[in-house]
């Protein structure tokens, strides 16, 4: 999780030290797996961000419209937890 | 060199994986140090590699225009290997370093560039700058010269590229023929 709060928010600071330390706890296949969800995460939220669009079901699992959506995921949702209530 | 070490040819034992290996090295883009480090993985690296070639050097937005905006966003992300690696299809069809140099810095005020260019080096720029100004005022303005079909392409394209660089970045690598 450092790893990829590193990458997305402060790159600079990855250095030598971190890498060290993310392999004491990852083997090079575990990283290598880990990187390539990283290629699909890291920049598709942000496009998907830009497009304004939500998941078409609520958590409860009704098809709801996008502004009912929005209304439920809202901008930055932390936690899905009562989000249908 | 890399912090993590290329496997060597004959440990990749999928041949699929060879193959997609021969298309990048004739495309230029990754190279095989990129295969030979990931197919530690070689069920991920399979599907990844035909993203990135569909995404790239596949496509209706002109290939050029692509090649320029995945090394603005190489050199964006401080990656040093892709930011080195550049596209053979796109130097066969006439990019040069010069086109390289002025879409990724000085574009706006270029000659070289048409406005359908220009917006759409915009949109990688602000993208990964600031995305809250990729709104629907943007996106309005984008759709003056793009269809819509396009502009998904140009945006996965951008997105997918983007997280590949931030990744390579961590491994700081350079390309093999410059190592």
């Amino acid at each position: 999780m450092r790893y990829v709060e590193t990458i997305s928010t402060d790159p600079d600071s990855f250095d030598d030290e971190a890498w060290d330390d993310l392999r004491k706890h990852l083997s090079e296949d575990e990283i290598v797996e880990l990187g390539m969800f990283l290629f699909m995460n890291l920049g598709f939220h942000t496009f998907f961000g830009t497009l304004k669009f939500y998941p078409m079901f609520a958590p409860d699992g009704r098809l709801v419209s996008q502004a009912e959506s929005e209304r439920l995921y809202g901008a930055t949702p932390e936690s899905l937890q009562g989000a249908a209530e | 060199m890399s912090r993590m070490a290329p496997l060597d040819l004959d440990e990749i034992k999928d041949p699929e994986i060879h193959e997609l290996l021969a298309e990048c090295e004739e495309f230029g883009v990754p190279d095989a140090l990129f295969v030979r480090i990931f197919a530690r993985k070689p069920d991920q690296l399979k599907g990844m590699l035909r993203a990135m070639l569909a995404s790239h050097r596949d496509g209706n937005i002109d290939h050029k225009l692509k090649e320029i905006i995945r090394i603005q966003l190489a050199r964006f992300a401080e990656d040093p290997y892709f930011s080195a690696l550049r596209s053979k299809k796109a130097i066969a069809a006439g990019l040069t370093e010069e086109m390289i140099e002025i879409g990724c810095e000085d574009y706006e005020d270029s000659d070289l560039f048409s406005e359908r260019e220009k917006v759409a080096l915009r949109y990688a720029e602000q993208m990964f700058l600031d995305a809250t100004k990729v709104d629907k005022i943007f996106y309005d303005e984008m759709h003056a010269h793009f269809s819509d079909a396009e502009i998904m392409e140009l945006g996965s394209f951008i997105a997918l590229f983007h997280g590949v660089h931030m990744v390579m970045r961590t491994l700081d690598a350079r390309p093999l023929a410059a190592a």
